[in-house]
């Protein structure tokens, strides 16, 4: 077999493992005055039963990304202006309404920071998992019950016959974020979005959480994008991560690559700020200023203000994409004009 | 050894509560039972653990802010409790603090010189020019511009509103600051800002430091010493060198193995089950016991509470299953 065919073959065969496939993404905030771009210009793709990670500080366009990809973006006020999200073979941003009910809480699930708000107080646990059952499974009493009674279970909840009938101020902030788990993933989806879903936990119970959702998706093979600010949570956790900064991809790549030779100045910078137990260092690497206001970030790289090794150039142009190989990637004047 | 400027003994803290609408349920809410501990001149000492460990409300005895139920509180030496007028206004200008949130610990209404300059004026009736002078200076001893003391918190960032929480604690020229989760609010990247600035004032001011972290990273970077609350008990108190290369108590165990370190080659340690026992009426024996994995068979660590010892020097921790190496 030629060569070309064979690379022809291949490339094919890796696109059948895309699940999702996100290309050039822009969500804007319009307001009165100004143009707040949350997210601007984002491509990245998720693999069955990867997990990826979306990492970056507030304000990076990272759970806007997220909710763009559900279509559950604030209304109104922030509009998906372009872009495509292939799930498989379909752009969910030319479906209808109607059509994204059957993805949303079906074929892709997500799981939210805070599970005080992402509960309804007055419906019992058992009911608030049922839903999706019976929106998009179309099961109902013994069946329905039965299967959520599975992912009770699949979530650890202790006794889950006695737990489905209590409502969510009976359970404790762990086992809250359990039972949203469990609501994500009764219709066993095949992406899970994880928006810090551990930032209101104890590290115990963080732990207990992260390891279940590990268990959860070996087991189902479902992909699974974290969002966080956590480099902990992406090093345990994730295949690859996304660096964002600005409502942008600034890097992307394996995350042992990413984590042993980061190749963009602020994901050098992150990872050199954070204390690392077992080592010590006199002082933590600092980034000066912050990350840039929305309504007005800077010409050029948007990082160049807080850039140790800004040149000219990154002040008058955003950086070309610089592939890494494979799928590897940072936009950085630096490892554009030194290869 | 340095000079001890505070010191807690036997401090506990009962609230009334968790009965049902027919009972007060008593004072059996027990948010600190028995806590002993001293921060030395210069030093750090960092209180990690859980949400309900009790460590918060330590802070708040220290602070003045809860009368303890039981146990003493000293300071460089006198008991805290006999302060009145003048020793206590003293006690006031000498213990400071930095809380969690710097947005609802600022006043939105209030300019920053006013943040800034309110315990000037109120402990040293300064005025004018001379407080504008000082709250400058602060400003940049924190890394503020002096002419944002004009400013109100909405215009400034979470990490320098940090700053200026910072700044108004220094304003007094204190000697012990107490630290609430002081930079748990903040980006990744402002977080170091906020760590190396303390660093560096504990440096330059010989303060004293009283940490209150639930991130054992932060800890090991900041602190000299640490200790180790669960459900309202000290489980282990001991130096950071000491603390993080010869953990005794199985609970500081599970915390350490329970943090994602931020190196994909170093995988997560074995954590433990359940949750956090509630501080009202709390397990019997040890209160690690309903999660404990090296718990004993015999009905031991059920029943008695263990015994708080030293197990090293400067190591202490309550644990039946650890024995002392020194006798």
């Amino acid at each position: 077999m030629p060569a070309r065919a064979l690379e022809q073959m291949l490339r094919e065969s890796k696109e059948d493992d895309i699940l999702l496939r996100v290309e050039g993404l822009k969500t804007y905030f319009f307001q009165r005055s100004a143009v707040l771009k949350a997210v601007d210009g984002v491509s990245f793709s998720v693999a069955q039963g990867e997990a990826v990670g979306l990492v970056g500080e507030s304000g990076s366009g990272k759970t806007m990304t997220c909710l763009s990809l559900m279509r559950l973006v604030p209304q109104p006020g922030a509009r998906i202006v372009e872009g495509e999200i292939w799930f498989k073979g379909d752009n969910l941003l030319e479906m209808t309404e109607q059509e994204m009910r059957a993805y949303r809480g079906h074929r892709m699930a997500i799981v939210m920071q805070d599970p005080q708000t992402s509960l309804n107080p007055v419906y019992t646990v058992g009911e608030q998992v049922a839903e999706p059952v019976r929106l998009h499974l179309k099961e109902r009493g013994q069946q329905a019950m039965a299967r959520v009674l599975d992912s009770l279970r699949a979530v650890r909840i202790p006794r889950p016959e006695l737990r489905l009938g209590q409502y969510p101020h009976q359970f404790s902030g762990g086992m809250r974020q359990r039972v949203v788990a469990a609501m994500g993933l009764t219709t066993q989806p095949e992406l899970l979005i994880a928006d810090e879903p551990t930032t209101s936990l104890d590290v115990t119970i963080q732990a207990q959480f992260l390891r279940l959702i590990r268990e959860l998706q070996q087991d189902s093979g479902t992909s699974v994008i974290w969002v966080t600010h956590d480099l902990g949570i992406v090093a345990q956790m994730c295949d690859r991560v996304n660096v964002m900064y600005a409502g942008r991809i600034v890097e992307s790549g394996r995350v042992r690559q990413i984590y042993k030779e980061p190749q963009h100045p602020y994901t050098r910078a992150l990872l050199d700020s954070v204390p690392l137990m077992g080592t010590r260092r006199e002082k933590l690497y600092q980034i000066e200023g912050q990350p840039p206001d929305l309504r007005s970030i800077p010409e050029g790289c948007p990082f160049w203000p807080r850039c140790p090794e800004a040149m000219d150039k990154c002040k008058e142009q955003y950086p070309p994409r610089t592939s890494l190989g494979g799928e590897d990637f940072v936009h950085c004047w630096l490892t554009e004009e030194g290869r | 050894m340095a000079n001890r400027l505070l010191e807690v003994e036997g401090l506990a803290k009962h609230f009334r509560g968790g009965g049902n609408w027919l009972s007060s349920g008593g004072d059996s809410i027990r948010a600190v039972d028995g806590v002993s501990f001293s921060v030395e001149e210069g030093e750090t000492f960092a209180l990690v653990g859980e949400s309900g460990c009790g460590k918060t409300t330590v802070a708040k005895m220290i602070l003045l802010l809860e009368r303890p139920t039981r146990g003493a509180i000293s300071f460089q030496g006198k008991d805290v409790s006999s302060f009145r007028g003048g020793s206590l206004r003293e006690y006031k200008r000498l213990v400071q603090a930095v809380f969690q949130d710097p947005y609802s610990s600022l006043n939105p209404r209030m300019q920053v010189l006013d943040i800034i300059g309110e315990p000037l004026r109120v402990h040293q009736g300064m005025r004018g020019r001379d407080l504008r002078m000082r709250v400058g200076e602060l400003l940049e001893n924190v890394g503020l511009n002096p002419v944002t003391a004009s400013f109100f918190p909405h215009q400034f960032s979470g990490g320098q509103r940090q700053r200026i929480a910072i700044a108004r604690a220094l304003a007094l020229r204190p000697r012990l600051i107490v630290l609430d989760e002081p930079v748990s609010g903040l980006d990744v990247s402002i977080r170091a800002q906020i760590l190396n600035l303390l660093v560096d004032l504990q440096r330059e001011l010989g303060l004293s430091y009283l940490l209150i972290s639930h991130d054992l990273a932060i800890v090991e970077h900041m602190s000299h010493r640490v200790g180790v609350m669960y459900v309202g008990k000290m489980v282990e108190l001991a130096t950071r060198d000491e603390f993080y290369g010869n953990t005794l108590h199985p609970y500081s165990n599970a915390l350490l193995a329970s943090v994602p370190q931020p190196d994909p080659d170093v995988p997560m340690g074995t954590t433990i089950g359940g949750e956090v026992a509630s501080p009202i009426n709390p397990p019997s024996g040890c209160r690690f016991h309903t999660r404990c994995p090296i718990y004993l068979e015999t009905n031991m660590c059920r029943e008695v509470e263990p015994e708080w010892r030293e197990i090293l020097s400067e190591h202490l921790t309550a644990c039946h299953k650890v024995e002392p190496a020194v006798v």
